[in-house]
């Protein structure tokens, strides 16, 4: 199959940065998408030019470094995907592909389509995590957890970090992922001795790096590949509130 | 104590708004009085307005209302600031449509026409009954101000008509979505809850913006 890709290119934060098309054949509908990004980085080293820069490390749905926005919708065009498992298949032969980086304040462009996402970790240094020493795991039913609250707490662990949620929201806010990073700990009995300071230090966190304001429009629970519900952001909200007032 | 400007605006927005989501039940209520027959509605009308008028503490909700929407406005204008810094650079090709409302994603839009409808209604009756604004409201036979009049006359010019219910679909986008997004803002969060506070959401939307959309046109007919 060929498809014209349309691909951001800017080198550096500093540069404007431009749509640049590339048409592209050779290709198979069970390429995955990054495969084909390959195949036309192939293409260019052979012709000399620079390659396109673009992020990705498992390839396999995991770490979420690969999200770029993809005809107008993070990970592109399936609803709760990573871009390393859209397939070519999901094009039609001959189509246009636009490929942009994520779009935020808070993520500048490193180069092309990688940006810096070191934002999401320094919300996570501010209070995603419990600062007592656990030593080796303790015996599974030492501390019983209700099924329930387990689930859930799993649930909101899925986070990968891929920034979708912020890549998608008209606000770049980052309630999304700081919500799912909370809530996955306040839940649980060994995150509970600090909830108060992990809401406050995080949501203070989330508001320093320049993140917009959640409207509840919900776009980011159908871009996250890991379908995490946007419910989490209204008990981050009850959280903020408990902490406030009980912190 | 510190605050978060992320969280502090949304709060406001949503407490102004839940507020004036109450008030718009009361107003509608209201305005069903003008669906009586004419003499029993006249009476009724104006009575209930000068009831309103003559009490301290719907004097004391009246500024509490003022007050609501000048913070909704104030403070839905900080949050589209503030999130546009957030955003600086827009997508060259942006598909929302495939993942959210188009009314989730225009509520300041929407807002603004809701605003310019609500300025018109003021100076339609507030300035001149409040303020004594324009030509003089008469007085009915109860000697209270004729409220019923000012609205019937009013609502004979078939423009007024339309615009008062035109306007009412932006009011119905936004209380759908504000209904619920409001409550989230405050924090509520169960699941089961939620997906009853959404259709809630639409029953109550759809009720005020058919109510209120529909009384002008029985009103002209009449």
């Amino acid at each position: 199959m060929e498809v014209t890709f349309k691909i951001w290119r800017q080198d550096g934060s500093e540069d404007k940065g431009a749509l640049q098309s590339y048409e592209v054949d050779g290709l198979s509908e069970d390429m995955s998408f990054l495969e084909a990004l390959d195949h036309l980085n192939e293409q260019l080293v052979l012709k000399g030019e620079e390659v396109i820069a673009f992020e990705y490390d498992c390839r396999e749905g995991i770490c979420g470094q690969c999200g770029v926005f993809i005809n107008g919708r993070a990970h592109g065009p399936h609803d709760n995907m990573t871009t390393c498992q859209l397939h070519m298949r999901s094009f039609e032969n001959g189509s246009t592909i636009v490929v942009e980086p994520w779009r935020a304040a808070s993520f500048p462009v490193i180069k092309d389509l990688i940006i810096d996402r070191s934002a999401f970790d320094r919300i996570i240094e501010h209070g995603a995590y419990i600062s007592a020493k656990t030593g080796t795991a303790p015996e599974a039913n030492a501390i019983p957890i209700p099924k329930p609250v387990a689930d859930a707490a799993m649930d909101a662990a899925a986070c990968i970090g891929c920034g979708a949620c912020v890549a998608t929201c008209k606000n770049s806010s980052a309630a999304l992922f700081t919500a799912a990073k909370i809530n996955h700990l306040n839940k649980l009995p060994q995150g509970k001795a600090e909830q108060h300071r992990r809401v406050i230090g995080m949501t203070d966190q989330m508001k320093e790096e320049g993140f917009g304001s959640c409207t509840f429009t919900g776009a980011c629970e159908v871009e996250c590949p890991e379908g995490i519900s946007i419910t989490n952001i209204a008990e981050m909200n009850f959280r903020f509130i408990k902490a406030k007032i009980f912190g | 104590m510190r605050i978060n400007p992320l969280f502090f605006r949304k709060t406001i927005l949503a407490g102004t708004g839940l507020f004036l989501c109450i008030f718009l039940i009361v107003h509608l209520s209201a305005n069903c009085i003008l669906l009586l027959p004419e003499d029993m509605a006249r009476e009724m009308y104006n009575a209930y307005s000068k009831t309103l008028r003559d009490s301290p503490i719907i004097k004391a909700v009246a500024y509490l209302l003022y007050l609501s929407i000048l913070f909704h406005v104030i403070y839905a204008i900080l949050i589209t600031i503030g999130n546009r810094k957030s955003k600086p650079q827009k997508y060259e090709v942006n598909n929302a449509r495939e993942n959210s409302t188009w009314t989730s994603q225009n509520m300041g839009l929407i807002g603004t026409m809701i605003l310019l409808f609500i300025i018109v209604h003021l100076a339609n009756f507030w300035a001149r009954i409040k303020l004594g604004m324009g030509e003089s409201p008469g007085i009915d036979a109860m000697g209270n101000i004729d409220v019923y009049q000012v609205t019937y006359s009013l609502f004979q010019n078939i423009y007024y008509v339309i615009f008062y219910t035109v306007l009412m679909i932006p009011l119905g986008l936004h209380l759908n979505h504000g209904l619920k997004s409001g409550f989230m803002t405050l924090g509520f969060y169960h699941k089961n809850g939620l997906r009853t506070l959404a259709k809630v959401s639409l029953i109550y939307a759809a009720i005020m913006a058919i109510g209120f959309g529909i009384i002008p046109f029985i009103v002209y007919f009449k």
